[in-house]
C-alpha cells in the first residue's frame, strides 16, 4: 500500500531520476548479458564447427598448428584398436565472393573419410560424388553446403575463386551437401576438398593438421588413447574433439577476462547509480520518512519500502537491460569474432548471439539483486531517520569530531594492513585483500581530506568571488557527509579511469618498444594477408630468391605457429636466431643477452616471452618440454624477454632445430632488411615481380605492420576506452546528484539568501562554484588514488591476466585531459540544479518547512 | 582391378573331387597365370538408369595371393592418367597407392572400411580382394542350373579369423570348366550383392568370364566389367610395379 501511494507519488514527481535509476540497472544488466552472450556465441560457434566436422571421430591426433608428416597416418591406421583413421587439414580461405568472407575448407581423404563422416548430397552427379576417383583426379573439385550455394547462386559445375598459395585459383563445385551435420559447421560457410589437393593449395607440403580416429567396437577411449600414445610417443596430443573447445577457450582466456571485468564494472556502475539515486531519494524524502515514523511506522517498514522500490526499479531496469543486452550481443559477438581473426589468426564465423533464456533470466536476476543490495545502505539510513532530526534541515549531514577520529583511525589501520599484505603476503588472496583495504582506507579518509582541501580552496574561491566563493566552501564544509559521498564517488571513478588508462598506456608503451626493437625489418614477405594469420606457408627456398633481389641486404626466415604446451596453445617461433641476434636489440628481463642468443642459435636452449615464464612460474635455467612429432623436445630457458606475439606466451627456437624436430622446412614470414640507400617501395615491387609470380605473396612495409599492430591494440583497448567513458559518466552523474541533494537541503537557506537581497546570479554562481570545488577535490583525490590503483592494476596484469610486468608510468596526459573534462562536466552538472535553485520564489522556499 | 581377384575365391577344387573345398581349390588352380594384361571397361548403371563409363589398362605380375598390379585409367578424360598400384599379400590385406597426375603425387589408400564401394562401382573393396581359400568353410548345397549351365552350388562362410561384411555367400561353379557362374552375398538373411559371370572364353588355355555383372540389391544399381584384349603370361618386369614406375607412367 505504502509502495503504491508514496513511491508512486515520488516517482511521478521525479520521473527523470527514476529513469536514470532504471537506466543504471539496465546498463549494468545489458553489458553483463551482452558480454556473456557474445562470449558464449563465439565459443558455441567454435564448438558447433568442431562437432559438425568431427562426425564419428572419437579421438583426434594433432601436434598443434604445425601439423605433422604424412607417415604418421600409417602408424595410426596400423593399430588394431583403430577402426578408421582419416587425415584432415582445415583452413579458412578467402572466397573472393562479395560479402562471403571466409570459407572453412576441410580437406579430407574421400577414399576413407566416409568411415568417419557422413556426406549427404543434395545435388550433383551421384556417380561423381560417390566416386572419389573423379573427385581426387581433379584437384579443383570442391563440395559446398546448400546454404553457401544458395547464398551465392551456385550449382553443380559452378566455379568459385579461392585464395591459394599459388594466388587466386578457380574451383569447380562438384557437389552440394544437404543441411545438417557437417554442413552446419562454420555457419554453413563450409566446403570439402581432397586433403592432398588442399596441401598443394596451401603450400603445406606432405603434412596433415590432424588425424580423426574412430575406434573399433569394444575399445574404450582410454584404451584407444593409450594405444595411440604408445605408438606415437609424447610428441602428439591425443584428445577427443571436444578438447579443441578447451584450447580455443585458452586462447580466449585473456579476452574473456577482459569481458568479465567489463561486465563486473558495468554491474558496479549500475549499483553505484542505484545507491546514488536512493541516497538522493532518502534525502529528499527525509521529511516524509520523519512523518511516517512519527505516525507509527517502524524501521523495518521504512526499510522494506525503499527496498521494494529498489526491487521494482531493478526489475524494470533488468528486463529492459536483458533485452538491450541481447541486441548489443549481436554486435559484440561479431566484434569479438573479428578480433579473434585479426589478433589470433583464428577465423570464426559467428552468426550473431542467440538468446539464451537461462542467461537472460540470470542477468535480470543479477540486476534485481544488485539493485536491492545497492539500495540497502540508503534504505538502512532511511530506517534510522530520527523523526526529530528529519525536520531539522542539514543536521544529518554533519560529522562529529569523534566520527572524524574513528574514520582516520580506521583508514590508518587499513592502509597499514594493505602495506603489510603487499610486502609480506605471497598468495593472490593476500594481494587482493590488500587492494580492498587500500580502497577502504581511501573511503574512510575522504571526509577529512575533502574538508582539508575545501578549506585550502577557500582563499582561491574567495579571491575569485568573495561572496559566492565563501558560501560555496561553507556549504561543502557544513555538509561533510554529502560532500564526501560525491567526492568519494568521483574519486573512485577517476581512480578507475587512471587505472584502466595507465595499464593501457603502459601496454601501449611496451608495445611501441617491442615493435621498435623486435619488429624492425624494412619489409615483411608473407603468403598471408594478415601477419597474425598463418594459414599459408611458403618453401624456405623463397628466402634465397628474395635475398637475390637487388637492394636486399639480409633476410631472416621465420616459421611460427601455435603448439600445445601442457594442454594450452602457445606460440612457437622458429627463426634464424644468430641473424636475429644481430638485428633485434631487445634487452632480456632475465638472462645474458649474448649467452641466450648463442645457446638458442646452437639449438641448445630456448628464449621465452615473459608471459610464458610468468604464467607458468618458470625462470632461466628451467627446462621446457615441448611436444614435437619426433618426440619430446627438452630445452632449458636461456633468456626471458618481452614479447607480445601471443598472450599465452612465446618460445623462440632456432630454425635448424625446428626442421629436425618437426620435419618441416616451410616459413610463413620472411623478414627483409634493405641495403643502405635502397628504396623500400622499389624493393617491394621487385620482390613481387621476381618472386611473386604464381604465388600468393604479400610484401608489407614496416609501417604497415606497425599500423596493423597498433590497430589491433586499439581494438583490444576498445573495451577499456568504453570503461573510461562510463567511469567519467558515472562521475558526472554523481556530481549532478550531489548538487540536487545540496539544493534540496539548502532550499530554505537559498530562499533566505534571496529574501535578504541576494541576487539570483549570485545564487547561481554559488552553486556553480560549489560544483567546481567538488569536481576539483574529487579530481585531486581521484588522481591520487588512481596512482595507487594503477600500481595494483599493473600487478594484476602481471600476476593473473597476462604475465606481463609493465613499467609504472602515470598517465599524465590522461590526467591533464581529465582536468577540463571533470571541471567542465561538474559545471554542466551544476547548471540544472542552479537554475532550479533560483526558479521558485523566496517565499515558497521559506514556506518549505 | 584384378579379374582374378573377383573370381579367385571360387576358383578351387579338383576336377574329380566332388568335395566343396576341393572344387574351389581346383577352380583357383585352373585360373593360375604368372602375369596378365587386359583393357577393362567399367560401366555403372544407377537405379535411375544413368550410366557412367570408365576404361583402364590392367597389368598384373605374380601368382595368386602374391601379386602386384597396376591399373591405369584412360577414360573418361577427367580421370585419365590416374593410376593405382596394388600389392597383394597372402597373409594380409593389400597395399594400395594412387597416383594423380594433376597434383603430381601419389597417396596411400587405406581401406579401413572394406565394405566401402570401390570408386563408385557396385563392387566393395572386399569383393575385389584375393582371398585365401583356407579362410572360409565350404558346404555343398547341391546342383543347380545358371543360364543353361550346370553348376555346383556351394555355401561359403568366413572363419572367425576372417573379418567380413558378409555372413555367408552362395557360389555357383560351372561343372564344365570350373569357372564362376554366380555369387550371392548375404548379410544375415538379406541378399546384398549378386554377381554374374558371363561370356566365358578360353584364353591361352584358361577359361575366363569376359563379362562380370555386379548388382547392388540395396541401391538397385549394376556395374558391368568387360575384359578386352586379355592376355596371360605376358612379359612384364617387376620394376613396372613400383611407385617410381607409377610416377613415370604419367
Amino acid at each position: 500500500m505504502l509502495l503504491a501511494r508514496l513511491s508512486w507519488a515520488y516517482l511521478k514527481k521525479h520521473r527523470l531520476r527514476w529513469a536514470l535509476t532504471i537506466a543504471g540497472v539496465a546498463l549494468g544488466v545489458a553489458v553483463l548479458v551482452a558480454m556473456r552472450l557474445a562470449n558464449q556465441a563465439v565459443l558455441s560457434s567454435f564448438q558447433r564447427t568442431v562437432q559438425g566436422i568431427a562426425g564419428r571421430t572419437q579421438l583426434q591426433v594433432h601436434a598443434g598448428d604445425l601439423g605433422f608428416p604424412e607417415e604418421v597416418l600409417e602408424r595410426v591406421q596400423a593399430l588394431p584398436e583403430v577402426a578408421a583413421a582419416a587425415p584432415v587439414i582445415e583452413a579458412a580461405l578467402d572466397t573472393g565472393l562479395p560479402g562471403q568472407g571466409y570459407l572453412l575448407v576441410v580437406g579430407v581423404d574421400m577414399t576413407g573419410d566416409r568411415s568417419i563422416r557422413d556426406y549427404e548430397f543434395d545435388s550433383g552427379e551421384e556417380a561423381i560424388l560417390d566416386d572419389p576417383l573423379v573427385f581426387l583426379a581433379q584437384p579443383d573439385s570442391i563440395i559446398v553446403t546448400r546454404e553457401f550455394a544458395e547464398r551465392n547462386g551456385l550449382g553443380v559445375g559452378s566455379r568459385i575463386p579461392l585464395g591459394t598459395a599459388q594466388g587466386t585459383r578457380w574451383f569447380t563445385v562438384r557437389g552440394i551437401m544437404r543441411p545438417g551435420g557437417l554442413s552446419q559447421a562454420f555457419g554453413g560457410n563450409l566446403a570439402v576438398m581432397d586433403v592432398y589437393a588442399l596441401q598443394y593449395v596451401l603450400g603445406r607440403g606432405r603434412r596433415f593438421d590432424r588425424i580423426d580416429v574412430a575406434l573399433r567396437e569394444g575399445i574404450s577411449l582410454e584404451q584407444g588413447e593409450r594405444a595411440l600414445r604408445q605408438a606415437l610417443g609424447p610428441g602428439f596430443e591425443i584428445e577427443p574433439p571436444s578438447a579443441r573447445g578447451r584450447h580455443f577457450e585458452a586462447i580466449l582466456r585473456s579476452f574473456s577476462l577482459t569481458l568479465n571485468i567489463t561486465s563486473l564494472f558495468a554491474v558496479l556502475v549500475g549499483m553505484f547509480l542505484i545507491y546514488n539515486s536512493f541516497s538522493v531519494a532518502v534525502t529528499q524524502r527525509r521529511a516524509e520518512i520523519g512523518i511516517l515514523r512519527a505516525l507509527g511506522a517502524d524501521r523495518s517498514t521504512i526499510r522494506r519500502l525503499f527496498l521494494s522500490e529498489a526491487a521494482v526499479a531493478g526489475l524494470v531496469g533488468a528486463l529492459a537491460g536483458a533485452a538491450a543486452g541481447w541486441l548489443m550481443a549481436q554486435w559484440v559477438a561479431s566484434y569479438v569474432g573479428r578480433l579473434m581473426q585479426e589478433a589470433y589468426g583464428v577465423v570464426q564465423n559467428v552468426e550473431g548471439a542467440p538468446a539464451d533464456w537461462r542467461l537472460l533470466v540470470g542477468g535480470a536476476g543479477v540486476g534485481v539483486l544488485a539493485s536491492v543490495v545497492a539500495a540497502w545502505i540508503p534504505a538502512r539510513a532511511a530506517a534510522r531517520v530520527d523523526p526529530v532530526l528529519a525536520l531539522q534541515k542539514g543536521r544529518h549531514q554533519v560529522l562529529s569530531a569523534g566520527e572524524y577520529r574513528v574514520r582516520r583511525w580506521l583508514a590508518g589501520v587499513a592502509a597499514g594492513g594493505a602495506a603489510l599484505l603487499l610486502t609480506a603476503g605471497r598468495s593472490p588472496a593476500w594481494f587482493y585483500a590488500g587492494y580492498v583495504l587500500i580502497v577502504l582506507a581511501a573511503l574512510w579518509l575522504t571526509p577529512a581530506l575533502a574538508r582539508g582541501l575545501a578549506r585550502g580552496l577557500r582563499p582561491l574561491l574567495a579571491w575569485l568571488r568573495p561572496v559566492e566563493g565563501g558560501l560555496a566552501v561553507d556549504s561543502l564544509l557544513q555538509a561533510p557527509r554529502r560532500t564526501s559521498a560525491t567526492v568519494a564517488a568521483l574519486m573512485l571513478s577517476l581512480a578507475m579511469v587512471v587505472g584502466f588508462g595507465g595499464v593501457a598506456r603502459s601496454i601501449y608503451d611496451s608495445l611501441v618498444e617491442w615493435v621498435e626493437t623486435t619488429l624492425n625489418p624494412d619489409l615483411f614477405v608473407t603468403p598471408n594477408a594478415e601477419i597474425a594469420n598463418r594459414t599459408y606457408v611458403v618453401p624456405a627456398e623463397l628466402g634465397a630468391e628474395v635475398e637475390r633481389v637487388p637492394g636486399v641486404r639480409q633476410v631472416q626466415l621465420v616459421r611460427s605457429a601455435r603448439v600445445p604446451y601442457q594442454g594450452v596453445p602457445v606460440l612457437l617461433v622458429a627463426a634464424d636466431v644468430a641473424k636475429l641476434a644481430r638485428t633485434v636489440r631487445r634487452r632480456p628481463i632475465e638472462g645474458d643477452p649474448e649467452d641466450m642468443h648463442r645457446r638458442t642459435a646452437a639449438g641448445e636452449a630456448t628464449i621465452v616471452s615473459e608471459s610464458f615464464a610468468r604464467l607458468r612460474g618458470l625462470r632461466v635455467g628451467d627446462v621446457v618440454e615441448l611436444p614435437a612429432p619426433k618426440g619430446l623436445l627438452r630445452l632449458p630457458i636461456a633468456g626471458i624477454v618481452r614479447d607480445y606475439s601471443d598472450q599465452q606466451g612465446t618460445l623462440l627456437i632456432d630454425r635448424a632445430l625446428y626442421r629436425t624436430w618437426w620435419d618441416d622446412d616451410t616459413v610463413n614470414v620472411i623478414r627483409v632488411y634493405l641495403a643502405p640507400g635502397a628504396s623500400a617501395a622499389e624493393v617491394k615491387r621487385a620482390i613481387l615481380e621476381q618472386c611473386g609470380r604464381g604465388r600468393r605473396l604479400f610484401v608489407l612495409a614496416n609501417e604497415e605492420v606497425r599500423r596493423y599492430i597498433f590497430r589491433l591494440a586499439d581494438q583490444w583497448f576498445g573495451m577499456t576506452y568504453n570503461q573510461i567513458a562510463v567511469a567519467i559518466l558515472v562521475a558526472v552523474l554523481g556530481v549532478v546528484n550531489t548538487l540536487t541533494v545540496s539544493i534540496t537541503d539548502r532550499r530554505r537557506e537559498l530562499g533566505l539568501l534571496l529574501a535578504v537581497g541576494g541576487l539570483r546570479p549570485q545564487v547561481r554562481r554559488t552553486i556553480w562554484m560549489e560544483a567546481l570545488a567538488i569536481g576539483l577535490i574529487g579530481l585531486l583525490l581521484g588522481l591520487a588514488l588512481g596512482a595507487v590503483n594503477l600500481y595494483y592494476s599493473l600487478e594484476m596484469t602481471r600476476r593473473d591476466l597476462a604475465g606481463l610486468s609493465l613499467d609504472y608510468v602515470f598517465p599524465a596526459s590522461l590526467a591533464a585531459w581529465l582536468i577540463p573534462v571533470i571541471l567542465g562536466a561538474a559545471f554542466l552538472a551544476a547548471l540544472g540544479p542552479a537554475a532550479a535553485a533560483v526558479r521558485g520564489s523566496p517565499a515558497e522556499a521559506l514556506e518549505y518547512e | 582391378m584384378s579379374r582374378r581377384g573377383l573370381i579367385a575365391w571360387l576358383l578351387a577344387g579338383a576336377a574329380w573331387a566332388q568335395d566343396a573345398r576341393q572344387i574351389v581349390e581346383e577352380a583357383q588352380r585352373r585360373s593360375r597365370a604368372d602375369s596378365e594384361r587386359y583393357e577393362g571397361t567399367l560401366e555403372v548403371i544407377d537405379a535411375r538408369g544413368r550410366k557412367n563409363l570408365k576404361r583402364w589398362i590392367y597389368l598384373r605380375v605374380g601368382s595368386h595371393g602374391n601379386s602386384k598390379a597396376v591399373i591405369r585409367f584412360t577414360e573418361p578424360p577427367e580421370v585419365r592418367g590416374v593410376a593405382l598400384l596394388i600389392i597383394n599379400h597372402p597373409e594380409r590385406a593389400s597395399d594400395q597407392w594412387m597416383w594423380t597426375p594433376a597434383t603430381q603425387r601419389e597417396r596411400r589408400i587405406a581401406i579401413q572400411d572394406r565394405s566401402t564401394r570401390f570408386f563408385g562401382t557396385d563392387f566393395s573393396f572386399e569383393d575385389l580382394e584375393e582371398r585365401d581359400v583356407n579362410q572360409y568353410d565350404y558346404r555343398m548345397i547341391g546342383e543347380d542350373e545358371v543360364e543353361g549351365a550346370l553348376c555346383w552350388k556351394i555355401e561359403s562362410r568366413p572363419r572367425k579369423t576372417r573379418a567380413s561384411q558378409y555372413t555367408h555367400s552362395l557360389l555357383w561353379i560351372r561343372k564344365e570348366n570350373y569357372t564362376f557362374a554366380r555369387i550371392e552375398n548375404y548379410v544375415g538373411r538379406e541378399l546384398v550383392r549378386r554377381a554374374h559371370y558371363r561370356e566365358v572364353q578360353n584364353v591361352q588355355g584358361i577359361w575366363t568370364p569376359r563379362l562380370i555383372e555386379m548388382h547392388d540389391i540395396r541401391r538397385n544399381s549394376r556395374t558391368l566389367l568387360r575384359l578386352e584384349k586379355l592376355q596371360y603370361n605376358v612379359p612384364l618386369k617387376e620394376s613396372e610395379f613400383t611407385l617410381q614406375a607409377l610416377r613415370r607412367g604419367s
